[in-house]
C-alpha cells in the first residue's frame, strides 16, 4: 500500500504555513499543566504556534492571554513559570484577570489616554479548558468545542488519569531536525520499538503491531464525508489512549512505595492526544511522561518533555533524583526516536520515493487520508 | 590493630582507597565493598564481620542517584556504630580556619581559601580552587579542575562537572548539575540541570 503523504508534507514551507493556519490556529492543542497554576498569580508562558501566551492564575481562576504588553511590546511575563502579578516590567503596565489594564503609573500625565482609549486597552484572551490538570488552548477566536475533537471516552481517561499528577514537575525542550508528524507516525507504530530500542524500551515491555481487519479496510477507502463535520467526526478517533501492552515483571523501586499509583495494573500506559501530545506511564502509573512535539519549521522540532511521578503520599528529599533518573531514561529512549526520525528527514526530497506501508499501519493511514485532504483541499475543521 | 576501612563500591572506592593508602601508608587501609541489589539496594552483609570498635571508616561511593546513595549508605554505616573520618590530602592547600566536615574527600592539589566551609560528604577531586568565604553544603560533588570563587553559596547535593566556574558571590541552589563545561554567572535556581547531554537546562518546578 502506497502512503498518502507526499515528501513536500514534511519539506515545505508553504506546507508548514498551511498546517499552521489550519491545523494548530484551530484546533485544541496542550497548554501546560494546572498542577504548576495552583495559587493566585502563579502563571506559565508558553509559545503556541507562534504566539507568546501566558497563562495565570487570578483568585482561581486560569485566564489565558496573549503575552505581550499592549504598550511596547515586552513581554508581560518573562519566566517560564513563576508567580507574579500580571505586570509589564518595562513600563509598569498592570493587567486583571479580564486583560484589562489595570493601572498605568503616571497615566494622566505622561500618556493622556482619554477614557474610552484606556478602556479598550485589553490583552487579546484566549480559550481555555481544563481537562483534570490537563489545560489545552484555542487559538481561533470562534474554537470548535472540545468534545468535537477529543471523544468524550478520550477526555474521561485524560480527566481521571491526569488527577493523579504530583506538583513537582521535571521539564526540558529537546530540538530536533525531523518533522513533527514523524514522532507520531513513529509513535502509532508499534512495529518499531524491538528494532529501534532493543536495548532500552523493548528490554521493558513487548510492543506488537497488530491488524485491526475493520479499521484496515476503512483505510482503503477514500474519505467520503468532507464537510466540516465529516473532517471533525473523522478527527476524533485520532485522539485515543490508556492501557495499552503489559508488562511482565515490572521492575520495582523503593520510590513506588511513596507515590499513590495510578490503576493497579502493570501496564504500559499510552495517550495520543492529536495533533501533538503524547502521555505515557512506563511503570503501571508510577510515573508519567508528557512529550509536547512542537513545530518550529518543517524540518525543525522542538519537544518540550515534562516528567512527574504520581501523587507524592509524602514529600521525600530524593525526589528530584527520582525525576531526573527518569528524566535520563526518557532521553535514552526519545533519543533513540529522534535518531531515526532525523535520518528519515534527511533522507526526504521532492522525488524520493513515496512510503509503502503495512496493515498494521492503518491508524497511520487514516490520519493521513484526513490530513491530505485539510492540505490539499479548501475543506477543513 | 587500628583498621581504616574504606567502604563502598565502583570506581571512587578504588580510587578513595588509594588515595588513603599513598597519603597514611603507616595506617592499616582494608577496601569493603558493599554490592547492590537489582533495586539498588545496598547489601550491608559485608560489615557484619567488621567491629566498630576496631578502626574508623569512609564512605566511598560515587555521585550517582544525586549524591543519595553516597548519603544513604553514609548514614546506614553511621547507625552500625562506625565512626566517620574525612580524607584530607597532604598535598592540598587550605586555609587554617576552614571548617570540613565528616566523611569528606580533600583530594591532592585542591585549594580551599579563607574562611570557607565543606560540609560532610562532599567530595572535592584533584585540583579543585574554592576560594574564600565560600560555603559547601553537604553530599556535594565536585570533579577535577573546578573553579569556585569568593563567598559562594553552594547547596546540598550539588554536582559539578569538569570544565565549571563560577563567579564570585553567586547562590546555586541545592541538588543543582552543573555539567556544561562554562562559566556560571547567575544564581542557579534549585534542582537545576546542565547536563550535557541535553541541549538545553533542565529545571524542575513546584508548587
Amino acid at each position: 500500500m502506497r502512503s498518502r503523504m507526499l515528501p513536500r508534507y514534511y519539506l515545505d514551507a508553504d506546507i508548514f504555513e498551511r498546517e499552521q493556519r489550519k491545523i494548530f490556529h484551530r484546533l485544541w492543542l496542550f497548554a501546560g499543566l494546572k498542577t504548576l497554576l495552583t495559587q493566585h498569580n502563579t502563571f506559565i508562558t508558553r509559545k503556541i504556534a507562534g504566539i507568546p501566551i501566558v497563562i495565570q492564575n487570578f483568585h482561581g481562576k486560569l485566564r489565558a492571554f496573549e503575552n505581550t504588553c499592549l504598550h511596547r511590546s515586552a513581554l508581560i511575563q518573562s519566566e517560564p513559570v513563576g508567580r507574579r502579578p500580571l505586570v509589564c516590567a518595562y513600563h509598569a503596565w498592570r493587567y486583571g484577570e479580564n486583560g484589562q489594564v489595570d493601572s498605568i503609573p503616571d497615566c494622566e500625565k505622561n500618556y493622556r489616554f482619554g477614557e474610552k482609549e484606556k478602556c479598550g486597552l485589553k490583552l487579546r484572551e484566549f480559550p481555555l479548558e481544563i481537562i483534570g490538570n490537563i489545560l489545552f488552548i484555542n487559538l481561533d477566536p470562534h474554537p470548535l468545542p472540545l468534545i468535537e475533537q477529543f471523544s468524550i471516552d478520550f477526555l474521561e481517561s485524560l480527566k481521571d488519569s491526569s488527577s493523579a499528577y504530583d506538583t513537582e514537575v521535571m521539564v526540558t525542550t529537546w530540538r530536533g531536525n525531523y518533522n513533527w508528524k514523524l514522532a507520531y507516525e513513529n509513535l502509532r507504530d508499534a512495529n518499531h520499538p524491538r528494532f529501534v530500542h532493543p536495548k532500552s524500551l523493548a528490554r521493558i515491555v513487548d510492543f506488537r503491531p497488530n491488524v485491526d481487519e475493520a479499521q484496515l479496510q476503512e483505510s482503503l477507502r477514500e474519505l467520503q464525508d468532507m464537510t466540516q463535520e465529516g473532517l471533525r467526526q473523522e478527527m476524533r478517533a485520532f485522539s485515543y489512549g490508556g492501557r495499552d501492552t503489559a508488562i511482565e515483571n515490572m521492575q520495582q523501586f523503593g520510590w513506588h512505595e511513596l507515590v499513590e499509583r495510578w490503576g493497579n495494573e502493570d501496564v504500559y500506559y499510552n495517550w495520543l492526544a492529536y495533533p501533538n501530545l503524547h502521555i505515557a506511564s512506563a511503570n503501571g502509573g508510577h510515573s508519567f511522561t508528557i512529550e509536547h512535539h512542537i513545530p518550529i519549521s518543517s524540518g525543525v522540532t522542538d519537544m518540550e518533555v515534562y516528567r512527574f511521578t504520581s501523587r507524592k503520599k509524602r514529600s521525600f528529599a530524593f525526589s528530584n533524583a527520582v525525576l531526573l533518573a527518569e528524566m535520563h531514561g526518557s532521553k535514552l529512549v526519545t533519543g533513540e526516536d529522534v535518531e531515526v526520525m532525523e535520518m528519515v528527514q534527511k533522507g526526504l526530497h521532492h522525488g524520493a520515493p513515496i512510503s509503502t506501508q503495512g496493515a498494521y499501519e492503518s491508524m497511520n493511514r487514516i490520519i493521513e487520508r484526513w490530513y491530505s485532504t485539510v492540505m490539499e483541499t479548501e475543506y477543513g475543521v | 590493630m587500628v583498621c581504616k576501612w574504606i567502604i563502598g563500591a565502583g570506581e571512587f572506592l578504588d580510587i578513595a582507597f588509594e588515595a588513603w593508602q599513598r597519603a597514611f601508608p603507616e595506617i592499616t587501609v582494608k577496601k569493603i565493598i558493599v554490592p547492590q541489589n537489582s533495586k539498588y539496594e545496598f547489601d550491608l552483609s559485608t560489615l557484619q564481620t567488621l567491629s566498630p570498635s576496631d578502626g574508623s571508616a569512609f564512605v566511598a561511593f560515587d555521585e550517582r542517584f544525586g549524591n543519595f546513595k553516597r548519603m544513604e549508605l553514609m548514614s546506614a554505616v553511621i547507625q552500625l556504630g562506625f565512626k566517620l573520618d574525612s580524607f584530607i590530602s597532604p598535598r592540598a592547600i587550605i586555609a587554617s580556619n576552614v571548617k570540613i566536615g565528616p566523611n569528606t574527600l580533600i583530594s591532592d592539589g585542591t585549594i580551599i581559601g579563607y574562611g570557607s566551609s565543606i560540609e560532610y560528604n562532599s567530595v572535592l577531586m584533584p585540583g579543585v580552587q574554592i576560594g574564600s568565604g565560600t560555603q559547601v553544603r553537604p553530599s556535594c560533588w565536585i570533579e577535577a579542575g573546578v573553579l569556585i570563587g569568593n563567598n559562594v553559596k553552594i547547596g546540598a547535593h550539588c554536582t559539578f562537572r569538569t570544565g565549571v566556574s563560577i563567579r564570585h558571590g553567586l547562590d546555586i541552589g541545592r541538588y543543582c548539575e552543573l555539567g556544561w563545561p562554562q562559566c556560571y554567572e547567575k544564581n542557579i535556581a534549585p534542582k537545576t540541570i546542565f547536563d550535557s547531554r541535553y541541549d538545553a537546562p533542565i529545571y524542575t518546578y513546584q508548587n
